[in-house]
């Protein structure tokens, strides 16, 4: 399946869910699909949108929490999952878009191409509900009960590398931007106070 | 009361309800009394990075967080801490050991000892050093200037402190 096809399939389903993006080809794909505020897009710190998720879980335990993470991402802190599997938060989805490349520099091949098994070593770090999915009709199959189940969950979803750069333009808000828009937007929906009474 | 007690008892006093930690043996026994706190939640990391980013996330569900690290650790997360932190404002209270300091004769934290704090001030990180017991209580005002300045900011833990004058 494509990208695109997979962040359809799982944008279709996320009901009142709150995302947070990995920086690149996932964080573009979920803004051109969804154009949503209820999600944080990171801009950098490369594998740590899985931290920055856990995190916001276990502050909102009654907000639905979706990592829309990455191949390339996850390699760069593989030891989140070990966490996640720690704290075990019910409202947290870990979903993975696998394409074996680094797509928006250019699809320069992934270290140990085509051979690691992500959803093995999400199972052996302790996540239990840890699957792989191949084709589209599967995955579409498959999300009523992935959006239904209790957390946490490891969802990896094998798209197709795209040829050369993937050219979805990121979404266009700069850093502090997106901060106080998220920051806000989370405030309204869950009647939380994120900023103070200056503002800050 | 000894001195995890009272920063354990500053940090609740700035309402902090999250903390993340990797331990160096400094921070170690502060460490052990937020675990055993139940009014707090404890976040064990396997990097301290995510520390700095569970931190971040938590700011956006209105909770105060502190991340716990020593200065080694601190080393290792920096670009996390530019490139989430600095990029889009946000917040993050860190404690981490002052090492390398004349008095902590480790030859590999002298590295730590020389380059921590010119390495905040090239970031523009704000810090502050609690070096004695009865300069715990500037805690909740050190908090409050973290979200003011909307930055990293890093309190420090001298040895003097953590050890006492006998270590």
């Amino acid at each position: 399946m494509r990208a695109r096809e997979a962040i359809e399939a799982v944008t279709n389903r996320r009901g009142d869910a709150v995302a947070v993006c990995a920086l690149g080809m996932a964080a573009n794909e979920w803004w051109a699909v969804t154009k949503d505020e209820h999600a944080f897009y990171m801009h950098g710190a490369m594998g740590f949108a899985a931290s920055f998720a856990l995190g916001l879980a276990l502050s909102l335990p009654k907000a639905s929490i979706w990592l829309i993470n990455a191949d390339g991402s996850l390699c760069m802190n593989l030891g989140c999952l070990l966490t996640e599997a720690s704290q075990a938060p019910k409202n947290l989805k870990h979903f993975v878009i696998d394409n074996q490349v680094y797509q928006t520099v250019g699809g320069l091949p992934m270290v140990n191409q085509g051979r690691t098994d992500y959803a093995a070593i999400a199972r052996g770090a302790g996540i239990a509900k840890a699957r792989a999915i191949e084709r589209l009709d599967e995955l579409e199959k498959a999300m009523p009960g992935i959006a239904a189940e209790d957390g946490p969950s490891f969802t990896l979803l094998r798209v197709e590398a795209e040829t050369g750069f993937l050219r979805t333009p990121p979404m266009t808000y700069e850093g502090p931007e997106m901060k106080y828009r998220f920051g806000r937007a989370l405030e309204k929906k869950f009647g939380v106070t994120v900023f103070g009474p200056q503002g800050y | 009361m000894d001195v995890s007690e009272k920063i354990h008892e500053q940090l609740k006093k700035s309402g902090v309800t999250l903390a993340a930690s990797l331990p160096d043996d400094w921070v170690a026994p502060l460490i052990d009394r937020i675990a055993a706190d139940n009014t707090m939640r404890h976040v064990r990391v396997a990097r301290e990075a995510e520390a700095v980013a569970i931190c971040s996330g938590a700011f956006f569900g209105g909770v105060r967080s502190v991340a716990l690290m020593g200065a080694t650790g601190l080393l290792t997360c920096t670009g996390e801490l530019a490139t989430l932190n600095l990029r889009h404002q946000i917040p993050v209270f860190l404690i981490v050991s002052q090492r390398g300091s004349i008095d902590d004769h480790r030859i590999y934290q002298e590295v730590q000892g020389r380059r921590t704090i010119p390495l905040l001030q090239a970031y523009d990180f704000p810090y502050h050093i609690v070096n004695k017991p009865d300069e715990i209580p500037t805690i909740p005002d050190a908090y409050e200037t973290c979200r003011l300045q909307k930055r990293p900011f890093v309190l420090f833990l001298t040895r003097k402190l953590v050890k006492g004058d006998a270590a």
